[in-house]
């Protein structure tokens, strides 16, 4: 607990924080996750970036919601339930229903008729969904 | 939870009883203040705020109806003011109401559990009968009815559960008749349930040797925490059907952005963020809209770090007081240190079901209801990670007690830490809802 020094490319950089304040990666950690929330709520509360007349668009938003989430589960994933420092076998756990989430998202979550109309194609299911529109 | 064994006196768990009073006492105080006292001022507030509003109209009716010439920019800006001034003591008179009504609600399930799960343990005989040896054998199961238990009390009291709602209706003044054999079934599932609760509390307090997986994949790790994070991938299924199902629907509905990136004609469905969010489509959206899930999220970071330090400081057997004055007086020793940082992080779990219902409470007032497709999975989703976060909430007040009693340390520090990956799952959870509820 907390003298466990963290490596690799991205929790050394916890590591690497951690140790330059003088304080351990969960309170780096902490600090991380206020910041990146504030920037998500800040990202859609804000139509341009403050003090300029940059807009901040809907795929930037998107991109920055999905990114912070990324960063977000990242740290409480790796730090706060200890899979960064923990067995190999957790993170395998932990990543098993990662195939029927994606699968859930993209057959059940993406087979909206007008769904897919709307989506890239590289999303859309190649399934002919004619018999919906029929 | 485990790894030590303790001798808890049953008068120990007469502690509980006193504290489930106490809280009882706090939640109707919060009740009669929040909810009775503000509460009233705000609803006298809003009816003057609503006497103005129906004065407006009913000037701008006679003046219709007599002929007269009158301003109607005049009225417009009048009328603007006074809906303005109506809706927004409305939602005043909510904030207060419904921060009441849901401390005192929340303190009687928290006082319920509490007393009746003491008030079941100090009637059992005193705890000195080993008979399962527990010191003796490391491999030996540790044998607990108590799932089973509390399984069977869910079952009853969700099979009663509808008469239970009609009838709570019914002594609310509502126009519902009252099912009776509903609610005691509900009811018996409720005690059960609890006595279940209470008996696992039990046999958790006195404590039992930590089991170790003795086969792959998890050879040599405690099985409580394989089997936590095998339950974390149940939930993470759970929450995903739920992401699936609004994804679904997102992708057909013609929303302010489907309709500015050209993709429909006339928005058809308003979203729970075009209502919260500042520049949301129904115009509601601003800073204090999007505040209490803003607020929420800051609480469960906070919350996940609370934990975690109360782990740390458990585990840390060199832990030493701090030298700044304050922090010293707040955290004097490792098992009140421990005690403390799961009281905070009580505290700001309670105040996330707080703002959550106040929050549901205005978007209701304005119109956005579970009738909708929009409003349905908003619910149901918000919903489920609500629950989550209160029965995360029952767990600890129980941790509370044990960080007060037996105490944790590093022998049985492990208990904080697998609660610590249901709750950091929560946390999880809200990363990935809120953004996708309330900003997209």
């Amino acid at each position: 607990m907390g003298e466990h020094k963290y490596t690799g490319p991205i929790a050394g950089i916890f590591q690497k924080m951690a140790d330059m304040i003088g304080k351990d990666v969960y309170y780096v950690n902490f600090l991380i996750l206020m910041f990146f929330t504030l920037f998500e709520i800040a990202a859609v509360f804000f139509e341009t970036i403050p003090g300029t007349d940059i807009e901040i668009t809907r795929t930037a938003v998107w991109a920055i919601l999905i990114i912070v989430g990324i960063i977000k589960g990242y740290g409480i994933a790796a730090f706060f339930m200890h899979l960064k420092g923990d067995p190999f076998i957790y993170t395998r756990t932990a990543l098993f229903p990662v195939l029927f989430v994606a699968l859930m998202i993209w057959g059940i979550g993406l087979s909206n008729p007008d769904g897919i109309d709307s989506l890239p194609s590289w999303c859309t299911p190649n399934y002919d969904y004619s018999y919906v529109t029929e | 939870m485990s790894g030590s064994l303790h001798d808890v006196k049953n008068s120990v768990w007469m502690k509980t009883v006193m504290i489930s009073i106490g809280l009882l006492f706090a939640g109707i105080t919060a009740y009669a203040v929040l909810a009775q006292g503000i509460g009233t001022v705000k609803h006298h507030e809003w009816e003057d705020a609503h006497h103005v509003l129906e004065d407006v109209e009913a000037d701008w009716n006679s003046a219709n109806e007599s002929g007269e010439t009158f301003d109607n920019d005049a009225f417009d800006a009048a009328w603007e003011k006074a809906h303005h001034d109506d809706v927004d003591a409305h939602l005043s008179y909510l904030t207060w109401s419904t921060a009441g009504k849901t401390i005192m609600v929340m303190f009687i399930v928290y006082a319920a559990f509490y007393g009746v799960a003491g008030f079941f343990n100090s009637i059992q005989p005193d705890g000195d009968d080993d008979e399962h040896h527990y010191g003796e054998d490391h491999e030996e199961h540790h044998g607990s009815a108590s799932p089973i238990l509390m399984a069977g009390g869910i079952l009853l009291f969700m099979m009663g559960f509808p008469g239970f709602v009609v009838t709570c209706k019914s002594w609310l003044g509502l126009d519902y008749d009252p099912d009776m054999s509903g609610f005691m079934l509900s009811a018996i599932g409720m005690i059960i349930t609890i006595m279940g609760v209470g008996n696992w509390w039990n046999e958790d307090l006195k404590g039992y040797p930590e089991q170790i997986a003795t086969s792959a994949p998890f050879e040599g790790q405690d099985i409580r925490k394989a089997g936590m994070w095998i339950f974390l991938i149940s939930e993470t299924m759970v929450f995903a059907s739920f992401f699936s199902s609004y994804l679904r629907m997102r992708t057909g509905w013609c929303t302010q952005w489907a309709v500015n990136d050209g993709k429909c004609d006339a928005v058809d469905t308003f979203t729970a963020s075009d209502y919260l969010r500042p520049g949301g489509a129904t115009g509601t959206g601003d800073f204090w809209t999007l505040l209490p899930g803003g607020i929420n999220t800051f609480a469960l970071i906070i919350s996940s770090y609370t934990i975690v330090l109360a782990l740390k400081v458990a585990k840390d057997v060199n832990w030493e007081p701090s030298k700044n004055a304050v922090m010293a007086r707040l955290f004097p020793t490792r098992q009140k240190t421990v005690r403390n940082y799961l009281l905070i992080t009580i505290a700001l779990g309670s105040l996330f079901i707080v703002l959550k219902l106040i929050e549901w409470s205005h978007l209701i007032a304005e119109g956005f209801t579970i009738d909708s497709q929009a409003g349905s999975i908003f619910f149901v989703a918000t919903g489920a990670h609500g629950l989550h976060v209160f029965i995360g909430l029952l767990v600890m007040l129980f941790m509370v007690f044990k960080a007060d009693t037996v105490g944790y340390d590093e022998e049985n520090g492990q208990g904080i830490e697998y609660f610590g990956l249901y709750w950091h799952f929560v946390d999880l959870a809200w990363v990935a809802i809120f953004p996708a509820f309330y900003l997209y």
